[in-house]
């Protein structure tokens, strides 16, 4: 018998009783990992887990801006997986595991499925990916008969998760997740009218019309949808100057979707009317930000800290590859069948992962489109603002399913 | 000012030795740790303040001496364990430790405390007069509750990363054993009979039984107070009394405190406190409970008889513990 089925068994008991007796009772539930015979006397056995990154990844090009100012971080999120090990080193051990990480970097997509191949070739389940949106789903489509669970880390378009590829997980947030967020919070700040400001790159765009789909639901008003650019030719004018952008309407807020973001940066302060900005800049959705100190999170930064020396503080991303590494190694030291690697990845995916991300709740991942199911951080420079799911928002099931798109939404294309 | 209150809180220490025989040993004085606001206050035994007494940066846990003449505290952002005398209601030591200690033991003989550095994965242990460690155990990451057995011989650490007690050797500094627990463990209370050990698993919202015979978890509870799921219960304090019957748990995000029968492991009652219950402590009578609510800035009194709040007192900012000195 399963633990989740005893679990379940259990739960359905407690709550009859509850039922019948109308009393509050404690669930007695049979213990489960630590009766698991495994764990006794499991042998030692050295496991790879693969981690994938993209060798000049233009998401991390420093030089993005004028004059070195750094837009991205200045070196890629490896650090977070690496400590997420670290970190789970020990429970993997419970079933006797210990766990390297087999990181490489390849140039492109041919590359990255040779690189897919090889690692599968050599018994690794699990393959954690730093890569753009495109090249995850390149690459999830061409190795999807293989015997390997991708886990992305960094990809946040919506379209990968609507792929319902059965090999790809997401640690990264979606969009869709970043977005509602945010329009949480608009919706209790009374928020209700957003200008919405769009770059010219396709990312741009799919950012903003999240954003829209996320306003839809709770019923924001989309005043006006404007496009910038950064060139300051005069018959761009229009398009460039913050004044003009933003002038003409009358608004509560100013969403700006700049996947670069170096329009976006310029933007607070600098409209038209005084109103707060909030998404590429401003009041900004991600997994994480170095300032939350609830839930343990300041002994998190700071080992991140430590393991980068000093060099950068930890991001979303970071927050990211850190929960891939922990959810893998998780699994492997408390999957209660061991037998067959599927075995470990049925328990990766199951309702019986509870993962600590610092955040406050316990995670696992969506069972219909492999999402990882989080709270978010709303945060300026240096504070986190607010942190959602925020209270009043509800779900029938579990809060965190408010943020991201629903399963009754959920579409497979 | 300062001369006032100190006045004030001579009058009020007179009138509580006066009242005479309902107050035991202690000054029944109330002591809180304030993680934000770097101080312990001190209330009467009618809840007024007596007197904020300035620490180390982020006070956290506090244990006293068994003369009740001391008062320890963790102060995790100065990485000290600040002493406080409980007669002059002041600090007049600062014991440094390693980074961020959180929670912490005295051993029997009272001349060392066992520390968990919550940034460094290990348990420390430090002789009380010269201020040195003299003892590492390494642990998993960011080690959070510490308790040891009766005899001294062994310490048990939860590890907040790794989801597991350890069991430690104190005489070698070895980790014997470790038990999976849930996720995120917490904290531990132990039954007078020293058979169980209680550990409070944060973000599987569960209490693990240890039989410290076999040390095998043998049973887990899940709480869950009416309206609430069990995914927004994170359990973290607890206490016992005296008898081992009663066992009072904080129930953290879900804002209210479970009041447990230890032997049938049913719930008396559930308890609305303040928000983010965290820290507990019964008082010598076991008539009242006082909870620390960390996002509310307050403590809640709950009177263990009718199992009601009865108030909610302001605090400092982010109350942690609270310990009762009587």
């Amino acid at each position: 018998m399963t633990r989740g089925l005893i679990s379940a068994l259990l739960t359905g008991a407690a709550l009859a009783a509850f039922a019948a007796t109308g009393s509050a009772e404690a669930k007695v539930k049979l213990p489960a990992a630590s009766t698991n015979p495994a764990l006794a006397n499991a042998p030692a056995q050295a496991v790879k887990v693969g981690y994938l990154g993209l060798t000049n990844d233009p998401r991390n090009a420093a030089d993005l801006a004028y004059t070195d100012i750094q837009l991205a971080p200045p070196d890629d999120p490896i650090t977070g997986a690496q400590m997420g090990f670290a970190d789970e080193a020990i429970v993997a051990s419970g079933n006797g595991y210990t766990i390297t990480m087999d990181a490489q970097k390849a140039a492109d997509i041919a590359d990255l499925v040779a690189k897919v191949k090889v690692m599968a070739a050599g018994g690794e389940r699990f393959i954690i990916l730093d890569l753009p949106d495109d090249l995850v789903d390149q690459l999830a489509a061409q190795t999807k008969d293989l015997p390997v669970t991708l886990v992305n880390a960094s990809a946040h378009a919506d379209f990968l998760r609507d792929r319902c590829y059965p090999n790809l997980l997401h640690t990264a947030a979606s969009d869709r997740m970043l977005e509602d967020a945010l329009v949480q919070y608009l919706k209790t700040r009374n928020w209700n009218k957003v200008l919405v400001l769009v770059g010219s790159l396709p990312r741009d765009k799919a950012i903003a019309d999240s954003f829209k789909a996320s306003a839809a639901r709770l019923r924001l008003q989309i005043v006006d949808t404007r496009t910038f650019t950064l060139s300051r030719t005069p018959d761009s004018q229009e398009n460039n100057d913050a004044l003009l952008v933003t002038g003409g309407t009358d608004y509560d807020v100013v969403f700006v979707a700049d996947s670069e973001g170096e329009y976006a940066r310029y933007l607070p302060y600098a409209t038209q009317l005084p109103r707060p900005v909030v998404g590429s800049s401003g009041l900004v959705a991600a997994e994480w930000h170095w300032s939350w100190d609830r839930d343990g999170a300041t002994q998190v930064t700071s080992r991140f800290l430590k393991a980068t020396d000093r060099r950068r503080e930890m991001t979303g991303t970071d927050w990211s590859t850190w929960m891939a590494a922990k959810a893998i190694a998780d699994a492997y030291g408390r999957a209660p069948d061991v037998s067959d690697p599927s075995k470990i990845d049925q328990y990766l995916r199951s309702d019986d992962l509870k993962l600590d991300g610092a955040k406050g709740y316990s995670l696992n991942f969506r069972q219909w489109d492999g999402q990882l199911r989080q709270p978010l951080v709303l945060s300026t420079d240096n504070a986190v603002i607010a942190s959602p799911p925020l209270p009043g928002f509800l779900h029938q099931t579990n809060d965190l399913d408010t943020l991201g798109e629903d399963e009754p939404e959920h579409k497979c294309q | 000012m300062k001369t006032i209150l100190a006045a004030l809180a001579a009058i009020v220490l007179a009138g509580l030795f006066a009242t005479g025989p309902a107050l035991a040993a202690g000054t029944n004085l109330i002591f809180v740790s304030n993680e934000k606001s770097n101080e312990v206050i001190v209330f009467d035994p009618n809840f007024n303040k007596v007197k904020s007494i300035a620490t180390s940066h982020r006070p956290r846990d506090m244990h006293f001496n068994k003369a009740h003449t001391l008062l320890y505290v963790a102060c995790g952002d100065d990485d000290t364990i600040d002493v406080i005398d409980v007669a002059k209601l002041a600090v007049i030591k600062s014991i440094p430790t390693g980074p961020s200690p959180e929670m912490f033991v005295l051993s029997g003989d009272e001349k060392s405390f066992y520390v968990s550095d919550e940034e460094d994965s290990r348990i420390e242990k430090i002789d009380i007069d010269s201020g040195t460690s003299v003892q590492d155990v390494p642990t998993g990451a960011e080690p959070e509750g510490v308790i040891l057995s009766e005899d001294g011989k062994t310490l048990y650490a939860t590890s907040e990363v790794a989801d597991m007690v350890h069991v430690i050797d104190t005489a070698t500094g070895a980790v014997t054993k470790n038990i999976v627990v849930g996720t995120r463990p917490r904290r531990f209370t132990m039954t007078p009979d020293g058979k169980e050990l209680w550990v409070s698993c944060e973000l599987s919202s569960e209490v693990d039984v240890i039989d410290r015979a076999t040390n095998t978890v043998t049973d887990q509870l899940t709480f869950v107070p009416p309206g609430f799921r069990e995914e927004d219960v994170t359990p973290v304090g607890m206490t016992m009394t005296k008898d081992g019957s009663k066992m009072i748990l904080t129930l953290g995000r879900s804002n209210h405190i479970a009041i447990v029968d230890t032997k049938s492991r049913k719930v008396l009652a559930y308890v609305l406190v303040g928000k983010r219950a965290w820290g507990v402590d019964l008082s010598a009578d076991e008539k009242t409970a006082i909870v620390t609510n960390g996002l509310s800035d307050d403590i809640t009194v709950v009177d263990m008889q009718s199992m009601k709040p009865i108030k909610s007192i302001p605090a400092g900012r982010t109350p942690h513990s609270v310990v009762i000195d009587d």
